[in-house]
């Protein structure tokens, strides 16, 4: 197992080397100038300058990306150019609010997503499968930003459950932390629960079908026992790996929902950073991004091995 | 992100207007007026920096204004008045600006203001603000005593007082500690009624009352910017709530009790409710047609006024919705330079296609193709752009829209990048303080090159030792930037707030949200 976290986190130098390079060239390619945004609308084209050049920003772009390299092989991801603070600084602050809304959204969309999914493949073409698959096709195909708002007036304004909008920190008050994040978390797991239970019942559909599934059932088995623990036992592959996919897009997808209820999370940190071609600290978190995205990725490959024994890495 | 800029007064911004900055309910205001009480305030976004010499954009300056105080600030009828000088007299020949202080004015750390904490805070403008040129004609600072200061400048200098008392970039006065503080980096220690609490990045921000605020006692009350200020709030809490339907909702369960920049589709869900109400904040900017008269086609004279006779204002206005009113002016009404009935407008709401393609005819115009760019985060801006671009198509004119980023777009106009010929834009502020502060945006805009006649014109409102000479200027500045089409004017804009009924007195004279002398019932 070490040599598999060792030889896979090897694997994931080079892309990590690309991702860096492919953030910094995005954000650098694109129209739109720093020092015209913090200089300000009255700045002098002399002002803009010297602003570009204080901020290293008239240098030859590789020469720029050789920088940056450098700063990160020193652990320096850089200082934000309009935040006043660094890069790691402002993710420290806003990751445990986009944490807190993916792991709480997580939490909502496995249970479901996995029970509606296996349901729903037990009693295949019922009108229990036609309405949980409906259901999920909703759940994938309502616009994000959309159903939040609708569900801030009725579950806010008319109902008066939950606030609005903003974030309470955990060690603020428990309590009111979580009543914060409920309704931005299940925004968010709308479209997960769908998606992971669409992805679900296919997985068991396919591993019903198949004949140890009528060998257990000819043996005695009980329902339970053939269905929850060897069908789904040989579903976990691909459930396992569509969590992985979820773990990533609950962290993109959180920008939109940070956006409707207005939680300081990294997703709005992100739109801010692009909106300001704040560079540094656009290119810092799209970095850390990709370590997490590396990170999911081995993470769901261990599992594999704890899902099916018969996957080995040796 | 914040940092929007002047663009962040873009129709959800600056407010002014001789009739606009009253307060509301301001006739039985003090009768009633009691201290206590927290003020929840939605507003689109969070500061990036709360440094008052390098803030630009609304959010910044609706924090700023309230912790900081300058030497001299914009009173309720658009002219200067000192705020913590308690005079401020130029020399016969304005080659000298002498303020005296007022005294026992503490900064929210307990030291009292001295003439020490201005010169550094000068200084420090002078090193780390855009609007450093401001202050180009100083030669010396001089400080006889702790309570006054000289400014020598190397040639008068007759609008010194003006462009001190602007809001934008404004002249904040901080403990001469602060002097060496790089851009943004300052710490938040003024001499306003507020100092600032907590400020949580993209999420809150709170200033609380300062007990040891020494309001000018030589006012009988709230005037502008100036005046002797109360602040009844024992604090104020901004929420950054970006989403417009969010904002609203929480004025309705009243976790706010004030929220900025509602659309003008949604008002009615905050009039249906009894205890809440809709404020009209008008005058807060004008919407411009940006003309790069640098480019293309638009490099010529007359294919730009081809442009600006094919537009009709009214179908734009009708188009973009909102809070506009005609201006043929680059000043508000109720400003010193507005210039009203004085002097004929031919380049305002032509609306004559015939009278364009005449134009295009003199100007050998063949069918090039013209370059709209617009962007996708201002609908209004978008829509202007759709409307003008089927005037110009009916004015028998090749057009071409193009959308960026907004982004993308101001900076293009700014420096006059990139391939466009036609783009629009919102100006706030130069609409009340005059010609001064449009100098750099009429020239960097529409990137305006070696007009030897705007230059003299320029040079002849510098030089205007009264008013009157320098309005004559300024109407030849108009004339040569609107009637030659560098800048195509569409209207005065305003915008709308919601609030409870229960909070009293408001102001946002400028369009910067005041929160001395409000108060919740």
């Amino acid at each position: 197992m070490a040599r598999l976290i060792a030889l896979r986190i090897l694997q994931a130098a080079p892309v990590i080397v690309i991702v860096s390079i492919l953030a910094f060239l995005l954000i650098n390619l694109l129209p739109g100038d720093p020092a015209v945004v913090i200089a300000g609308d009255q700045a002098s084209p002399e002002a803009i300058e010297a602003v570009r050049h204080n901020l290293g920003l008239d240098r030859p772009l590789i020469e720029q990306l050789g920088i940056w390299f450098v700063h990160l092989a020193h652990g320096n991801f850089g200082a934000s150019l309009v935040l006043n603070q660094s890069v790691l600084s402002a993710m420290g602050e806003r990751l445990p609010v986009t944490l807190s809304l993916a792991g709480l959204s997580i939490a909502i969309t496995l249970p479901i997503g996995i029970f509606a999914g296996a349901i729903a493949a037990y009693y295949r073409q019922t009108w229990i499968d036609s309405f949980v698959m409906t259901v999920a096709l909703i759940g994938v195909s309502v616009p994000a930003f959309w159903i939040a708002i609708l569900s801030v007036i009725l579950f806010s304004v008319i109902l008066r459950w939950f606030p609005t909008s903003g974030y309470v920190e955990f060690s603020h008050d428990p309590g009111l932390w979580l009543r914060s994040l409920v309704l931005p978390a299940v925004m968010l797991s709308l479209f997960q629960i769908g998606f992971l239970a669409r992805m679900t019942r296919s997985a068991m559909l396919d591993v019903l079908s198949q004949d140890f599934i009528r060998t257990a059932r000819s043996k005695g088995l009980s329902e339970w026992t053939t269905v929850g623990k060897h069908a789904f036992r040989n579903a976990l592959i691909l459930i396992i790996t569509a969590i992985g996919i979820l773990l990533s897009t609950a962290i993109g997808g959180s920008v939109v929902i940070e956006q409707v209820f207005a939680l300081p999370g990294v997703g709005r940190l992100v739109v801010q950073g692009i909106l300001a071609r704040d560079y540094p600290l656009v290119q810092g978190v799209m970095l850390i991004y990709g370590f997490a995205f590396v990170a999911i990725n081995l993470a769901v490959d261990l599992l594999y091995t704890f899902a099916d024994p018969r996957v080995r890495y040796d | 992100m914040a940092t929007l800029g002047r663009r962040d007064f873009s129709r959800g911004a600056l407010a002014i207007g001789a009739l606009a900055w009253l307060p509301m309910n301001s006739g039985s205001a003090l009768a009633q007026a009691k201290k206590g009480g927290a003020l929840a305030y939605a507003t689109v976004s969070g500061p990036g920096t709360l440094d008052p010499h390098v803030s630009s954009s609304l959010v910044e300056l609706e924090v700023i204004h309230n912790v900081f105080e300058g030497l001299v600030a914009l009173d309720g009828q658009n002219a200067t008045k000192p705020m913590l000088a308690a005079k401020a007299t130029p020399s016969a020949d304005s080659k000298a600006y002498t303020f005296e202080l007022r005294r026992g004015v503490k900064f929210h750390n307990g030291d009292e203001l001295t003439s020490a904490d201005v010169q550094a805070s000068l200084e420090r403008y002078q090193r780390v603000s855009p609007n450093a040129s401001a202050l180009a004609d100083v030669e010396r600072y001089e400080a006889p005593d702790p309570y006054t200061l000289i400014i020598h400048l190397k040639v008068p200098n007759y609008v010194l007082l003006d462009a001190m008392k602007g809001p934008i970039f404004p002249f904040m006065i901080l403990p001469a500690s602060q002097k060496d503080k790089p851009a943004r980096s300052v710490d938040v220690i003024g001499t306003g009624p507020f100092s600032l609490g907590e400020w949580v990045k993209d999420s809150h921000l709170v200033i609380k009352r300062f007990d040891g605020y020494a309001p000018d006692m030589s006012s009988p009350g709230r005037d502008g910017y100036a005046g002797r200020k109360t602040a009844y709030l024992d604090s104020v809490l901004y929420r950054f709530i970006p989403e417009a339907t969010t904002r609203i909702a929480a004025l309705q369960t009243g976790e706010v009790q004030l929220a900025s920049t509602i659309p003008t589709e949604l008002r009615a869900q905050v009039e249906q409710r009894p205890e809440l109400a809709i404020r009209e904040v008008f005058p807060l900017g004008g919407s411009y047609i940006i003309v790069n008269s640098q480019h293309g086609p638009t490099a010529n004279v007359l294919i730009r006024r081809a442009i600006g006779a094919a537009i009709d204002i009214n179908e734009i206005i009708d188009a973009t919705g909102g809070i506009n009113k005609p201006n043929p002016w680059m000043s508000f009404p109720g400003t010193p330079y507005y210039l009203g009935d004085a002097a004929p407008t031919p380049w305002y709401d032509v609306k004559s296609a015939d009278k364009a393609k005449e134009l295009l005819k003199q100007a050998g115009y063949n069918n090039e193709k013209i370059i709209i760019e617009t962007n996708s985060n201002y609908q209004w801006m978008r829509t202007t752009m759709l409307v003008v671009a089927e005037q110009l198509k009916q004015a028998g004119m090749n057009v071409d829209v193009q959308v960026v980023d907004w982004t993308t777009n101001a900076a293009h106009m700014q420096q006059g990048s990139g391939d466009w010929n036609l783009s629009t834009t919102l100006f706030g502020p130069e609409h009340i303080l005059g010609p001064s502060p449009w100098r750099p945006l009429i020239y960097a805009f529409s990137s305006i090159k070696g007009d030897d006649a705007l230059d003299a014109a320029y040079k002849e409102f510098f030089a205007g030792a009264d008013l009157e000479k320098r309005r004559a200027a300024w109407l030849k500045i108009q004339q040569i930037v609107l009637g030659d089409a560098h800048m195509i004017k569409i209207a005065d804009s305003g915008r709308l707030s919601g609030y409870a009924k229960k909070l009293k007195a408001q102001s946002d004279y400028a369009g910067i949200l005041q929160l001395w002398d409000i108060y919740l019932e």
